[in-house]
């Protein structure tokens, strides 16, 4: 790249050092250093630099026999599994019904993505008052048309109260999804789909063995993201549950903040959170290696 | 034959069409809902259509809340960091795209690891930064641990990469400095991706949640994300307040959307290369 007719000072260490400092500076003190300092801080106790001392590896003996951790541990991963799949699948549905040549397809990718810029606490609110109960909008329409007799307690048992959360983050987040599918399914080459329907093939074929396998890339990167976005629940169940009924909803992310922030025990809770870090290293790692096999 | 066909598209269009609006259902309702009167039930046909509609709960909120100064909150940091945000990394990445210099590998490689540290892993050293330092409560404490964005970086290193490099030796045979470079060409040209990012990391930082949770308590530092919950959860029995709210916050967030429409498709568009 460093031709002659470059001058010798666009590649010196000084022109470098100005461009990269403001960025470089930030970046290694506001995530750089907590990253290292968090390590640290996992093998200490104290509360935020009050009473810190030295306790090896006591955080992590602890965290291993913790029912707290594994329950949410658990439930985070429980929430992984159940969110991913519907995400992806709705995604995709809504991506190929908007990049439809239908009338109201382009409707249907504003409705889809709108919840997508209003704020988790709006989301969260507004699904919140549509199932709560009494006052509520869900359980009062399906009393007055009469398939229910009783309020349902949406929050009380903990497989409704996940049906809330995850009806919500769909909700909000399908439209993400939607949009960088689109944006894959529209970078699929037309003369594909003409030169298959010349061979007889259907809507559902052409979708099969022409959508599908054009789109892995795009899908592979959706479920990673989608993943990582899911591991890091919190905002969800913190508004629209607290966590419960119990802690059956209870994620990762809740459970760092509570141990940290309500137990000030700081040095656990860097624990926990390098636990949560390694877990979606690991996870990222290991989803990298099968769908780089599968590409072979 | 032909008006099977006609039939089928309209019935697909009457489906499709209903799929949007049961997307749009709950903000239309959070729509009506709000400019119900107070403890209106607005779960039945006649209480949302068949009762009379006001704008008495924006009044109220207005008056008894801090509402606007929580908007400007929102506003002011969101608009900080996407702006100074967007500059760090376009600096940075014109740097890793551009010049030569020892080191830059590592570089590279240390800000392409940050991708998968969330802040949620980081939050508990952080917080213990923050303390420190006491900004807990201070905007700076708010703003500036969101600056460093390694997404955005890699975004733009990218863009960067695919600039002619001829236009580069071309104005170094002019004597222009390297600063010159990158003020004069690459910023111009990367106009609409700055603008989608922009955009996206605006209404990432807008909807940020667990960040200022932690360092904005103070009633006057609290972002809308953080006020609306704590606001809402003083009405128990009635909708139409909390749904106000909540359409207080979203009107921005609404405006923008429908304003920069294409610019924030591209941007999520963006984050999906790899």
């Amino acid at each position: 790249m460093s031709t002659n007719r470059i001058k010798s000072s666009y590649n010196s260490w000084k022109a470098a050092f100005v461009f990269l400092f403001p960025f470089m500076l930030l970046y290694g003190f506001f995530t750089i250093y907590p990253l290292f300092n968090g390590f640290i801080m996992s093998f200490h106790t104290g509360r935020f630099g009050i009473g810190e001392e030295f306790v090896g590896l006591a955080n992590y003996i602890k965290m291993f026999s913790d029912k707290h951790f594994y329950g949410a541990l658990l439930n985070t991963l429980f929430f992984v599994a159940i969110s991913t799949p519907l995400i992806v699948v709705f995604g995709l549905l809504f991506a190929v019904i908007s990049n439809s040549r239908f009338k109201g397809a382009n409707f249907v990718k504003i409705a889809t993505f709108l919840p997508y810029v209003l704020s988790i606490s709006v989301i969260t609110s507004v699904w919140v008052y549509i199932f709560k109960p009494h006052i509520g909008l869900l359980n009062n329409v399906l009393m007055n048309i009469g398939l229910i007799s009783e309020q349902i307690m949406w929050f009380d048992n903990s497989l409704f109260a996940w049906t809330t959360i995850t009806v919500a983050t769909l909700w909000w987040t399908i439209g993400f999804n939607m949009i960088i599918l689109i944006a894959g399914l529209q970078d699929i080459p037309h003369s594909l789909y003409e030169a298959s329907s010349i061979d007889g093939a259907n809507r559902l074929q052409q979708f099969l063995f022409i959508t599908l396998p054009s789109l892995s890339g795009v899908l592979k990167m959706v479920i990673l993201l989608q993943v990582i976005a899911s591991f890091k629940l919190f905002g969800q169940p913190w508004l629209m549950t607290g966590g419960g009924p119990g802690n059956s909803t209870t994620p990762m992310v809740q459970y760092i903040y509570e141990t940290g922030f309500r137990d000030w025990n700081s040095g656990y809770a860097s624990t926990l959170s390098y636990m949560l870090l390694f877990i979606m290293v690991i996870v990222a790692m290991i989803y990298n290696r099968l769908t780089k096999e599968k590409e072979v | 034959m032909t008006n099977t066909i006609k039939v089928k598209k309209v019935v697909v269009t009457l489906l499709i069409i209903l799929i949007g609006l049961t997307m749009l259902l709950p903000i239309l309702w959070m729509l009506i809902a709000s400019f119900k009167v107070y403890e209106t039930d607005v779960t039945t046909l006649h209480g949302l259509f068949g009762t009379s509609f006001t704008v008495d709960n924006f009044k109220k909120i207005v008056e008894t809340s801090k509402i606007w100064r929580w908007t400007f909150n929102s506003f002011f940091i969101a608009t900080v960091q996407s702006l100074v945000g967007i500059l760090l990394a376009s600096l940075a990445a014109f740097a890793l795209s551009v010049i030569d210099f020892k080191g830059k590998k590592l570089v590279y490689f240390i800000i392409l690891a940050g991708l998968m540290i969330p802040v949620e892993a980081l939050v508990i050293p952080l917080f213990k930064i923050i303390i420190d330092l006491q900004w807990v409560n201070t905007y700076k404490g708010l703003i500036l641990p969101g600056l460093a964005m390694p997404l955005a970086v890699i975004i733009f290193k990218q863009f960067y990469d695919s600039i002619p490099r001829e236009l580069i030796e071309a104005a170094s045979m002019d004597g222009a400095s390297i600063y010159w470079v990158w003020y004069k060409i690459f910023l111009p040209l990367s106009g609409n991706t700055t603008s989608a990012l922009l955009i996206f990391l605006f209404i990432q930082s807008w909807n940020n949640f667990l960040w200022p949770l932690l360092i904005g308590t103070d009633s006057s530092l609290m972002t809308l994300t953080v006020a609306l919950p704590v606001f809402q959860s003083t009405f128990s029995t009635d909708v139409t307040m909390p749904m106000t709210a909540n359409l207080f916050a979203s009107v921005p967030a609404i405006i923008v959307f429908l304003i920069f429409q294409k610019q924030i498709v591209k941007g999520i568009a963006m984050t999906g290369i790899k």
